[in-house]
């Protein structure tokens, strides 16, 4: 395959990032609207980490299948999880289809760098927090 | 003392969020300089969360403005790139010294790093497009070139210069990135600016596509630690996309010098607040 418009790979990069960016803020507005109608008018320090010390950091590790449970009753603070993963997940996607992009232009020594980049990227997301000396 | 409500504490961030992520998006940071800062000293929120906060908005804020920046070929793609295999080894190896290292004391190195670095940026503060050296050796290779339009259709052309100078400065910034979670983005701009001698708008928003990368790499490790609470993220995340549509408006109409001397503001606060807070302030 050949891209027909040298610069055509500008719009698929950009079309990626506002596609991710929009599904992700409509996600992360509908969780927001959940929190806001159940805590709103709560004192922000009941549940939240607005004092400092009253809730021990790590406190909102993030669990597959707490999250699933989670969207399954519209739990607020899962909706904006799932919003951030999404948001998380474009940058990765934008590497993604540059490799693909700079094999269409037949531009191998970019395939290689992206090539690298995406695999860095995945092992640092993926695999370094499974790996105890990166959990400072 | 005066509670604060859930729903107040979600209108200040986002508000706030929405100024961190104009300027962020200008300048080619993630806006943490403007949140942590809120949320810490002025909310009190904990370092750690307020930093989790940090990682998401840089994330929102380079997808967000990139998207802008990228169709309207101002952002240079093969640049952004190459220099992103530096930034992510940088950001894993930084992430994995972490533990060993001393937080304050790398605060004080780089803040007084940073505040250097003010002294050649200011030495060249009204400088338009940069001379176009000739494009040799690795850049060449590379292609390490590009041109843009100024919003009165004038084409820019630019050549980058000292490839290997400009792979080192990204290597600072990810082990910045991966070591305090801050300030990468303003490393990413002076290697450009400073070392491969790009013109001012081109390193700024070719930094904002680059700062998505390095923060997603380091962000896998925040969500485990438990570092990114919803309610916080939200409002940012929200806030900061709004303000990047503001701020990416703003950037094609603005004049390099005028980019620049808002970058330079905007680095010396970064400058101060590093110190400040490895003085434990």
């Amino acid at each position: 395959m050949r891209l027909r418009e040298p610069d055509a790979m500008n719009d698929l990069v950009s079309d990626v990032l506002r596609y991710g960016v929009l599904v992700s803020s409509v996600v992360v507005v509908l969780g927001v609207v959940l929190a806001l109608a159940k805590y709103g008018l709560l004192s922000a320090s009941d549940f939240l980490t607005y004092l400092p010390n009253q809730i021990p950091h790590g406190t909102f590790k993030v669990d597959l299948a707490d999250l699933a449970t989670g969207l399954l009753v519209l739990d607020p603070f899962s909706v904006i999880e799932l919003g951030v993963i999404v948001l998380l997940a474009t940058p990765v996607a934008r590497v993604l289809l540059s490799v693909f992009l700079f094999a269409a232009e037949g531009d191998r020594t970019y395939v290689y760098i992206t090539v690298t980049v995406l695999v860095l990227l995945l092992f640092s997301i993926l695999v370094t927090p499974l790996i105890p000396i990166f959990q400072a | 003392m005066y509670r604060l409500l859930a729903l107040e504490f979600f209108v200040i961030l986002f508000l706030v969020s929405i100024l961190a992520g104009a300027v962020g998006s200008i300048v080619g940071l993630g806006g943490g300089v403007i949140v942590i800062p809120i949320l810490t000293i002025g909310l009190g929120v904990d370092i750690h969360f307020a930093i989790g906060a940090s990682i998401v908005s840089i994330i929102a804020t380079s997808s967000g403005a990139a998207a802008t920046y990228v169709r309207d070929r101002i952002t240079n793609l093969r640049v952004g790139m190459f220099l992103e295999l530096a930034t992510t080894v940088g950001a894993i190896v930084g992430a994995a010294l972490a533990a060993y290292t001393n937080s304050m004391l790398l605060e004080l190195i780089f803040g007084t790093v940073l505040l250097i670095s003010l002294v050649p940026l200011v030495m060249k503060i009204g400088e338009d497009i940069p001379a176009i050296p000739e494009l040799q050796g690795l850049a060449k290779k590379l292609s390490l070139k590009g041109s843009y339009r100024e919003v009165d259709n004038s084409e820019v052309k630019y050549n980058a210069t000292r490839p290997g100078l400009g792979l080192v400065g990204m290597v600072v910034a990810g082990l910045i990135s991966g070591l305090l979670g801050i300030g990468s983005g303003t490393f990413k701009v002076l290697s450009m600016d400073l070392a491969m001698k790009l013109p001012m708008k081109v390193s700024t928003t070719t930094s904002n596509f680059m700062i998505g990368v390095t923060a997603a790499a380091s962000a896998g490790i925040y969500f485990a630690r438990g570092d990114v609470d919803p309610m916080i993220v939200g409002p940012v995340a929200l806030g900061i996309l709004v303000g990047a549509s503001v701020g990416t408006r703003l950037l094609l109409r603005a004049k390099n010098p005028t980019v620049r001397k808002l970058f330079a503001v905007v680095l010396a606060v970064t400058a101060i607040e590093m110190v400040l807070r490895a003085f434990g302030i």
